[in-house]
């Protein structure tokens, strides 16, 4: 289980995060939509401790992340697998390597049986027999789901996507969330995706949380977010560029703050 | 007036946050090598990259010193007729000061700018992140290896250069200035003790350091695209070249009142 409490990070004077309060459960798909540039990805960064909060905590199973030394942050992230937005990929790296590099790191495995690891991890995703290429050699879409492949190929508890369909075709987005909720079925994770696809947020989600000014302002299954009467919540979701969101933003606009 | 003190504050702020960040940075590589795994096969791979790769430009740069050298001082020896030092001269400058300093000046403008830009596109393509979160330390991956084959591909890419210098010397003394083949050899090696070669090892040990830390610490910081790798780029060569110039001259002085 994973809670943040009172979150808040400030970067340059700019309240990214701001007393964001939020609990994951056990085994469920909880989906975090916003606008781009509302603070998801530091959000995710902050959960898997990539960067700590000025203020608050993020627990993971009753430990404080930020507290914890490096050797056991170093075991905790073991227990997570992050896919990130732009897959980052190692690129000196063969497909193979990328993949099995946790394995290689962090295990005595041999190298057949790191190989079988990564066969398996990669015929996951739908990617066997690509161990040899380079990441440049890859499509968009096959590096995200390599990216997956990696960070599924420890077995982790805790999956953390960000942004997984963003920048794909609709025919490859709809196969990524195929394989998020697959993993979540076959693998029993718990997963944290970020989006701002609600097509994707729709079909994955078991829960909603809708972020915006650093806060989180509903949670709820999909359908409760589909008939939310939040003037904010009902903008976003239906995307049309009139309403209380772009109101904020003009009026700052013109008020000439530092937004 | 008021703004002219606030940049100056900003820029003594950047300053100590600079040093600080690369004296941290410094420490920690230290501690790092001692720790196991030692990854033989990605240090050989930098020691190729940053040693075996920078023969052609140090050959073509201290031959040709050498040359300038050797016709240098003839022009001021021929007036006194002392040609017969003109070797002395050459092997001993070539030695202490201008193989060292040469040769980290282009292994700096080389290695340096290739270091900063990789590491700084890593930094923005979020693949140092990755690295976190897959329990392995950046520092431990990307900076160790590149440390270590700096520290003893750039004394013995010094210790070449002092010997083509010197070849360069030849060429002009015996070909031109009728030195006998001989008469060269002894002049240049009997004045030349020991504590000649270890001052200039010692000073390419130190701009060693100076190298890698500025040009992995500028890297790591990079933020905002290619932009930033750019400049980390810039900064890194520069501020590499500074500093050893700086340290040179701090050390020759160094050794000039303790002899
Ligand atoms: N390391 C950082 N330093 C400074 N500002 C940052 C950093 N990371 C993110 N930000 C800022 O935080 C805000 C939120 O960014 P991000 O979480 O990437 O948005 P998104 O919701 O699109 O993922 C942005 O305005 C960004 O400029
Ligand atoms: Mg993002």
């Amino acid at each position: 289980m994973i809670e943040a409490i009172q979150v808040t990070k400030t970067f340059n004077g700019r309240r990214v995060l701001n007393r964001l309060s939020l609990r994951i459960s056990k085994g469920e798909t909880l989906v975090i939509i916003g606008r781009s540039g509302c603070g998801k990805s530091v959000f995710l960064k902050h959960m898997i401790g990539l960067m700590r909060p000025d203020e608050g905590q993020i627990v993971v199973d009753g430990v404080n992340v930020a507290g914890l030394s490096i050797k056991e942050i170093n075991r905790l992230r073991m227990r997570f697998g992050m896919l990130f937005q732009a897959a980052a990929l190692f690129d000196s790296m063969t497909v193979g390597e990328n993949v099995g590099f946790n394995l290689i790191e962090h295990t005595d495995l041999s190298e057949g049986a790191i190989h079988d690891r990564v066969e398996e991890a990669l015929e996951l995703v739908g990617l066997k027999g690509i161990q040899d290429l380079k990441p440049s050699e890859l499509s968009g879409g096959m590096k995200k789901r390599v990216a997956l492949a990696r960070a599924i190929c420890m077995r982790p508890e805790i999956l953390l996507y960000d942004e997984p369909t963003t920048g794909l075709d609709p025919i490859m987005a709809d196969a990524i969330n195929d394989l998020i909720i697959e993993m979540h079925d076959k693998l029993k994770v718990t997963s944290v995706v970020v989006t701002h696809d609600m097509v994707s947020a729709y079909k994955i989600a078991t829960r909603i949380a809708m972020m915006y000014q650093g806060q989180i302002i509903q949670v709820g299954t999909p359908d409760q977010i589909r008939h939310s009467q939040d003037p904010v919540v009902r903008q976003f979701i239906t995307g049309s560029a009139a309403g209380p969101i772009t109101d904020v933003n003009f009026k700052s606009l013109k008020g000439g703050s530092s937004e | 007036m008021r703004l002219f003190i606030e940049k100056l504050g900003q820029s003594a702020v950047g300053f100590v946050e600079f040093s600080g960040g690369a004296f941290c940075l410094f420490f920690q590589t230290l501690f790092w090598i001692a720790v196991p795994p030692f990854r033989p096969k990605q240090i050989y791979e930098q020691m190729v990259r940053i040693g075996v790769d920078s023969l052609p430009i140090a050959t073509l740069t201290s031959f040709f010193i050498g040359i300038v050298l050797a016709f240098q001082s003839a022009y001021q020896m021929q007036k006194v007729n002392a040609e017969m030092y003109i070797p002395s001269l050459v092997s001993i400058s070539m030695t202490r000061e201008i193989g060292p300093v040469l040769t980290a000046l282009v292994v700096a403008g080389r290695v340096g700018a290739s270091i900063a830009a990789e590491l700084g596109s890593m930094k923005v393509t979020e693949q140092i992140d990755a690295l976190e979160t897959l329990a392995a330390n950046p520092v431990k991956y990307l900076v160790t290896p590149r440390f270590i084959a700096l520290f003893t591909m750039l004394p013995l890419l010094t210790i070449y250069a002092d010997f083509v210098g010197i070849m360069g010397g030849y060429l002009v003394s015996v070909y031109k200035l009728g030195l006998t083949h001989a008469m060269y050899f002894k002049m240049s090696f009997d004045p030349l003790v020991l504590k000649d070669i270890f001052t200039g090892l010692f000073k390419s040990l130190v701009f060693a350091c100076v190298i890698c830390i500025i040009s992995c610490f500028e890297g790591m910081r990079v933020e905002g695209g290619a932009e930033g790798v750019g400049k980390a780029t810039t900064q890194a060569v520069v501020l590499s070249f500074i500093l050893i110039i700086v340290s040179d001259a701090i050390f020759t002085m160094i050794f000039y009142f303790i002899s």
